[in-house]
């Protein structure tokens, strides 16, 4: 399981060889006890502790500590210092990204994407009547991105690279565009914003998109690819990131969980708080976002190369691929 | 497989040990001398011979039962009782 230490002042050490995880409250602390086998990760928010045999026994167990910033967005992780795989991986997809590979996979990574969203919207089309015209119009508007995209040709990424961008973050805008004419009046929003949200929708979305970012890296690792070596997006500190690169796919997946929260009325004004100039998740808005995400990426399962499996298996198959894809280019291989 | 524990040990160091074992096993405490908790068929044998050692066998008393899920959903809980989803390890985050 996932522990996650939010309470300020809440410090995780070891005893017993097990993790002991003390909560300060006003008369005494709690004090509670796991089995380090049952722990899959630990996710530290900002005004925690945590002491060095607690990262031993981590390291011993494979468990993963991830340290995430207020809004959900991680700024660091331990892991063992063993490679995930063989480094011939990293090798290759640091040559793939100065070659034609890397505009093959970019093109491919954007426009699953984007297809996601045209799928997306379809289905949210199917219960939505009123919205027809309208719904219509941006599915045709993404279509003809989405075929924009396709036809770019280049010989190295940073050929295609700027009008690639361009021609996703139009999509994204009329996507979330999409999304806020089907929510509640109370809950619309006006476009993305973060650092901080400007509306609940936002806080709730960055934060997914802050969860997904930990299980991206995570996958890459585990597949032996490096989660810094970009092909096309860039991090915080305009540096490529290849974990940027390898999210896109899946961000339908914090995406849906978001909005089937608001669609269905689980959200409410106790999820949020009103901080300076924006909104953010507070404990009760975490619990209910992170409830829903975990069961869609690890409980439910779909239907993937003939077997039913969790999404964050799929994802991991995914990277997988993409990893034997590079050792051994003769394989045609696909994403979905 | 689920997995009772209960026990009955007159050494004070002896029961704390046992009671120490479990939880490592990733047992829950649900009662002062009932454990229970989600282990495999290796945990709980590896698990049983520790406390064979742990316990005096002329005195002491344990019982280690196994349980199905389907059972366990058939058993009745009343008043301040343990939460079903974690000891069958359904509770895939904890928030502190």
């Amino acid at each position: 399981m996932q522990l996650h230490i939010n309470t300020y002042g809440a410090y995780v050490h070891v005893k017993d060889q097990m993790f002991e995880i003390r909560v300060p409250d006003e008369k005494k602390t709690a004090k509670s006890h796991l089995a380090a086998h049952k722990v899959k990760s630990i996710i530290m928010a900002t005004g925690t502790a945590l002491s060095t045999d607690a990262i031993k026994l981590a390291m011993m167990h494979n468990v993963d500590i991830l340290f995430i910033e207020q809004y959900g967005k991680p700024i660091g992780r331990v892991w063992h210092s063993k490679l995930g795989s063989t480094t011939k991986i990293r090798k290759a997809q640091l040559v793939a990204s100065m070659n034609v590979t890397g505009v093959k996979w970019v093109k491919e990574w954007v426009l699953t994407k984007v297809d996601n969203q045209i799928q997306f919207i379809k289905d949210l089309r199917k219960h939505r009547k009123q919205h027809h015209e309208f719904m219509d119009e941006k599915i045709g508007q993404i279509e003809n991105l989405y075929l924009s995209i396709q036809e770019l040709q280049g010989e190295v990424v940073s050929d295609i690279a700027d009008t690639l961008r361009g021609l996703e973050g139009t999509s994204g805008r009329l996507y979330f565009e999409t999304l806020s004419k089907l929510l509640a009046k109370e809950y619309q929003f006006a476009g993305r914003s973060s650092r901080p949200a400007q509306n609940p929708f936002n806080a709730f979305l960055n934060y997914a998109y802050g969860m997904l970012y930990g299980k991206v890296e995570r996958t890459l690792i585990l597949a032996g690819l490096d989660p810094y070596l970009g092909f096309l997006h860039r991090d915080d500190y305009n540096q490529l990131s290849f974990v940027f690169d390898f999210i896109e796919p899946y961000r339908i997946y914090a995406e849906t969980v978001v909005f089937r929260l608001f669609s269905a009325k689980k959200v409410n004004q106790g999820h949020t708080d009103k901080i300076t100039k924006g909104y953010s998740l507070n404990q009760e808005g975490k619990q209910l976002l992170v409830t829903a995400f975990n069961d869609y990426t690890e409980e439910a399962t779909i239907r993937y190369r003939g077997r039913n499996q969790t999404r964050s298996n799929a994802m991991l198959m995914d990277a997988r691929t993409f990893a034997n894809s590079l050792i051994a280019p003769v394989v045609e291989n696909t994403i979905k | 497989m689920i997995v009772w524990v209960l026990y009955d040990i007159e050494e004070d160091k002896a029961r704390t040990k046992i009671a120490k074992a479990c939880k490592q096993a990733g047992l829950y405490r649900v009662q002062y001398s009932v454990f229970l908790g989600t282990l495999t068929t290796n945990e709980k044998d590896s698990l049983t011979l520790q406390i064979k050692g742990l316990m005096d066998e002329d005195r002491d008393k344990v019982y280690i039962f196994p349980m199905s899920k389907d059972e366990l959903r058939q058993t009745e809980l009343l008043g301040q009782a343990f939460d079903k989803k974690l000891v069958t390890d359904e509770i895939k985050a904890l928030f502190y």
